[in-house]
């Protein structure tokens, strides 16, 4: 009985120092060539559950890009994903785990401003850059040492281009409609103050529980003071309920919606008649970007879907991160990688539209602007992007771009 | 607030009392013969919804088949539950099978996660427009779901008060030491009333993916509703339980046209301890003294 | 690479301190609150609220732990005259109320934009990076402090009528003891744990929103002292660092299990989960690390 113990116990050994070796052996060449490690943060499950995975496919998508044109100065990525669940709690030690143990560099893919905000101490503490999709306005207050980056507009300039499409389409009487969730709260504020300054009146203004499986009531209030336009701030499963509820009423309205939520996928889900003549409000990007098309189809391939704006955002932060990366040379610390993300985005270079292009001109000395996928990213004083808006309509079921409008913060 | 605005409400309220009125009967039912406020429910609910939007897929087309084998799917986990877990806990405390309910509850939600991801289904079938008498408005999908509900509980009624295996299921209910004594079998009251508690979540969990989205959370988040419901209408007596989630989900609905939509769930606290305290046995329960 | 097991560690303390009030609620008293995410949230804003507005940390917390044992009390007053599953309801929708009641009211609470810029235990005391540390040393202390304090209780005559009265209350009430007393006192104390346990987390994490208050935080407090065992404090230590271990740990199964996406994972993690706590309740129904065999109520 005791010799099968011991064979086991040296094929053990055996293995075991094999493994060893092989180490041994792996670590100079890991040494050699350096990586840069990313660490992506998405909501996996929880409330973000619709995006975050999908976030997620994204980086994916230009971590392999950026690999594959021989990484950023020299360096590759590893990317280590964890999963918020969209809860702060949660995040802080997802978070901590990728600080501490994975020692990234970076941190993409931050959805909920509550986990944005949540995490900002940790992070810069630990002189991490972090790239996030986080709209309330605290984000900016609390960059308090210019690490954090936003890619999605803040609600402050959501709600304030929600008032002046609703301006410029002639409507007179607009109600408000909203999720109840800091982002969507604070873009029906923005809303009712840009929209108030300007003389108007906000006929309704209900923020409702989310997770609810019927909407008529607080739609119904919404609906009876006869508005012609809805300022509807919303997700899509409850976009949806509401959606289909108002259709049901018969009631002549129309909606201004986020882009994220007002897309061919709602269309998917409510049928071409229901969604006909909603007016979608997204960063503009898009698809008139190379950046945009060559990322829809590379997205496409894997997730069988067209991307969101916010998967669109995730590829931008990646793809910015490695040309910042590129631009600061392979000695560069945290700081110095930091430094040059205002660099590789901003007014003055040469407008690029992926990361191997930008690249080759950086190793020529030029300077670049990268142009995204989910706007041409311009980065403000606090790290706040301010794009253009595309206004689309939704007719027999496509988005149809209408016109773009200049993003700007309240007066 | 005008009157047609509140008999909105409240067509609305009924609606939706209609529909959680079925797992509320499963709730109810559970408590008075196996005796634990049954946490699974809403997961059993998500499950009927998530089944009927794959049948539809699978079989193509009819909704009213869907539904059915949806109803079938749950009748089943909630027999195979009882089998392995309820059954084998009957002895125990009441709290016992509440906690394994939880893990239950647990268990079905992320298996079905895990085949059919966080993003949200729809259940296919055609908008249609609500008839509009004058500002009162009704839907004829809410309905045939109003239909279907009705059916479901005559059916169940029917066989509770007027079949010999209603009766044994009522004895067992007033006292099971006393129907074991009469020499009631409990074993096959027992399937009987984990198959009709599967079946009727299963139901309600398929209009309520017809009327709304379909969601991992969409049974787990109305658990709190539907056992207040239940208690205002008095634990453990099915015509209650269905008087009782109406009565609450109108009320939601028009206090939601007076306080914020966010206060709904505050009322429904509020409703609970004001009946708890002036009449404890609910709407139609019989006293119930401490346990 | 110590400051993630230093903020494990937290978390598990943090757990721990609720789900020792909640062991003597029900593991001594059999009271069965399904609310207690409740008071942990009334603890952690009303010591961030306080100490946003000036008032020292130290004062703060104890405020949060006072006013969480307040709260407590009229849920007594009101539901301990009924069995427990009315407790269990009446609980759950108190926590749900407190939840809706901090997201609507922005005047106090800025509602779901949440309280930002919390002021740090022991900021500007200790150097930056020793925080954590001296937050997780505090932690130790109070949770000792708790333990101690819910032994010597449980050891006193009003403890022993505690656990007369989950035994048989009948008889305790035959005595002459009003057992409803005892509850709520029983309700109040282990709430006032819990509205510490919330004052410390939020000078923490420095940013509380409500969306932190869900129930699933109840849950998880049951299913840890549900895994260790109900009625032994050890069982209390052990379920709390195997579920919250758990939780972390399984973070470190996705870099061994590549080819399962990160959502399929998450179902993974909550149906093992459910599926231990089915396992534990049919087949070690005194817990993984209990030793009393369970009661009959």
């Amino acid at each position: 009985m005791r010799q099968p113990y011991d064979l086991s116990r040296r094929g053990f050994l055996i293995s075991g120092t094999a493994a060893a070796t092989l180490g041994a052996l792996q670590a100079p060449v890991l040494a050699q060539e350096k990586v840069f490690r990313l660490g992506a943060l998405n909501s996996i499950t929880g409330i973000g559950g619709p995006y975050g995975p999908y976030m997620l496919e994204a980086i994916k998508i230009a971590v392999n890009e950026v690999n594959e044109a021989g990484g950023a100065a020299g360096r590759k990525f590893q990317l280590f994903a964890e999963d918020d669940q969209t809860k702060p709690e949660a995040a802080v030690l997802a978070v901590k785990k990728l600080v501490e143990i994975n020692k990234v560099e970076a941190v993409v893919g931050i959805w909920p401003s509550s986990v944005g905000l949540a995490t900002m101490p940790i992070t810069n503490d630990a002189n991490v850059i972090t790239m996030n999709t986080c709209g309330a306005p605290e984000m900016l207050t609390e960059n308090k040492k210019g690490l954090a980056w936003m890619f999605q507009a803040s609600n402050a300039i959501f709600g304030n281009a929600f008032a002046e499409v609703a301006r410029q389409r002639g409507f007179k009487r607009p109600a408000v409609m909203a999720f109840n969730n800091s982002t969507f709260v604070g873009q029906a504020n923005y809303f009712k103050n840009a929209w108030e300054s300007g003389g108007g009146k906000v006929e309704a203004f209900v923020i409702y529980e989310p997770n609810q499986s019927s909407y008529r009531t607080e739609l119904a209030r919404v609906l009876a003071t006869k508005p012609d336009v809805i300022s509807l701030s919303a997700y899509r499963p409850d976009a949806t309920i509401i959606l289909k509820e108002w259709f049901q009423t018969g009631q002549d309205c129309k909606f201004i919606m986020p882009g994220w939520t007002a897309n061919e996928d709602l269309v998917k889900a409510l049928g071409k008649e229901a969604t006909e003549g909603l007016i979608s409000i997204s960063n503009v990007a898009a698809d008139k970007h190379e950046a945009y098309k060559r990322f829809a189809a590379a997205f496409r391939k894997v997730a069988k879907r067209e991307p969101d704006i916010f998967a669109a955002q995730s590829y931008d932060m990646v793809i910015t991160l490695a040309l910042a990366l590129e631009a600061a040379g392979p000695q560069a610390d945290v700081a110095g990688v930091n430094g040059k993300i205002r660099s590789v985005t901003g007014v003055g270079g040469t407008r690029v539209n992926g990361f191997a292009e930008g690249r080759d001109l950086l190793r020529k000395g030029e300077k670049v602007d990268y142009e995204g996928a989910s706007s041409r990213l311009d980065f403000g004083k606090h790290g706040e992007t301010v794009p253009d808006f595309g206004v689309s309509d939704i007719r027999d079921g496509k988005l149809v771009l209408k016109e773009t409008i200049p993003g700007k913060l309240p007066a | 607030m005008d009157l047609i605005s509140i008999a909105n409400a409240v067509i609305n309220g009924v609606v939706i009392g209609m529909l959680l009125a079925l797992p509320a009967l499963a709730i109810t039912l559970v408590f008075g013969i196996a005796r634990f406020p049954n946490a699974a429910t809403g997961d059993y609910m998500t499950l009927g919804a998530y089944t009927t939007m794959a049948s539809q897929l699978v079989l193509g087309g009819s909704i009213v088949a869907a539904v059915l084998a949806a109803m079938t799917a749950t009748a089943a986990i909630s027999l195979l539950m009882y089998f392995w877990v309820f059954r084998a806990l009957s002895e125990r405390s009441h709290v016992s099978r509440l906690i394994a309910s939880i893990g239950v509850a647990f268990a079905v939600r992320s298996t079905i996660t895990f085949f059919a991801g966080q993003d949200q289904y729809v259940i296919d079938v055609p908008l249609v427009r609500a008839w509009n008498f004058g500002g009162l408005r009704i839907l004829p999908t809410d309905l045939y779901i109003v239909g279907a509900a009705l059916t479901a509980l005559f059916v169940v009624f029917f066989i509770m008060y007027l079949t010999p295996t209603g009766r044994r299921m009522r004895a067992i209910a007033d006292s099971a030491e006393l129907a074991a004594a009469s020499g009631i079998r409990a074993r096959r009251v027992m399937i009987f009333l984990w198959t009709i508690a599967g079946a009727f979540c299963g139901l309600g969990g398929a209009l309520l993916g017809i009327k709304a989205v379909v969601l991992p959370e969409l049974g787990w988040e109305l658990l709190m509703p539907m056992f207040a419901g239940v208690i205002l209408g008095g634990i453990g007596s099915p015509v209650g339980a269905v008087l009782g989630i109406v009565t609450f989900s109108i009320a939601q609905e028009v206090a939601s046209l007076y306080v914020g939509p966010a206060y709904k769930i505050v009322l429904a606290f509020f409703i609970l301890l004001v009946v708890l305290l002036l009449r404890p046995q609910g709407m139609l329960g019989r006293p119930i003294a401490a346990r | 690479m110590e400051g993630y097991f230093i903020a494990i560690a937290i978390s598990v303390l943090v757990y721990l301190l609720m789900a020792s009030g909640l062991a003597l609620q029900y593991g001594f008293t059999g009271l069965v609150n399904f609310g207690h995410v409740g008071f942990f949230a009334i603890g952690s804003y009303a010591s961030a609220l306080l100490a946003l507005k000036g008032v020292p940390v130290p004062v703060s917390l104890a405020a949060a732990a006072l006013l969480a044992a307040l709260a407590a009390y009229p849920i007594g007053i009101i539901a301990l005259r009924l069995g427990g599953d009315y407790l269990a309801i009446v609980t759950l929708g108190f926590s749900e109320a407190v939840r809706m009641t901090l997201q609507t009211e922005e005047w106090l609470t800025r509602g779901m934009h949440g309280l930002p810029g919390i002021p740090r235990l022991f900021a500007g005391w200790v150097e930056p990076r020793y925080i954590d540390l001296c937050i997780l040393l505090l932690l130790v202390v109070v949770c000792v402090a708790v333990f101690f304090a819910i032994h010597q209780i449980i050891k006193s005559p009003f403890g022993r009528v505690i656990e007369a009265i989950r035994d048989n209350e009948v008889a305790v009430r035959a005595l002459g003891k009003n057992p409803a007393q005892f509850k709520t006192r029983s309700l109040m104390i282990g709430a006032g744990i819990a509205g510490l346990a919330g004052g410390l987390q939020a000078h923490y994490l420095t940013f509380i929103s409500p969306e932190q208050y869900v129930p699933l935080i109840t849950f998880y407090i049951w299913i840890a002292i549900v895994l260790g065992g109900v009625g032994s404090l050890r069982g209390v230590v052990m379920g709390t660092v195997l579920l919250v271990g758990f939780l972390e740990g399984s973070r470190f199964l996705r870099d061994i299990f590549t080819g399962i996406s990160e959502v399929q994972l998450a179902s993974v993690r909550i149906w093992i989960i459910g599926m231990a706590l089915i396992c534990v309740v049919l087949y070690r129904p005194q817990g993984l690390f209990g030793k009393s065999a369970e009661r009959k109520h």
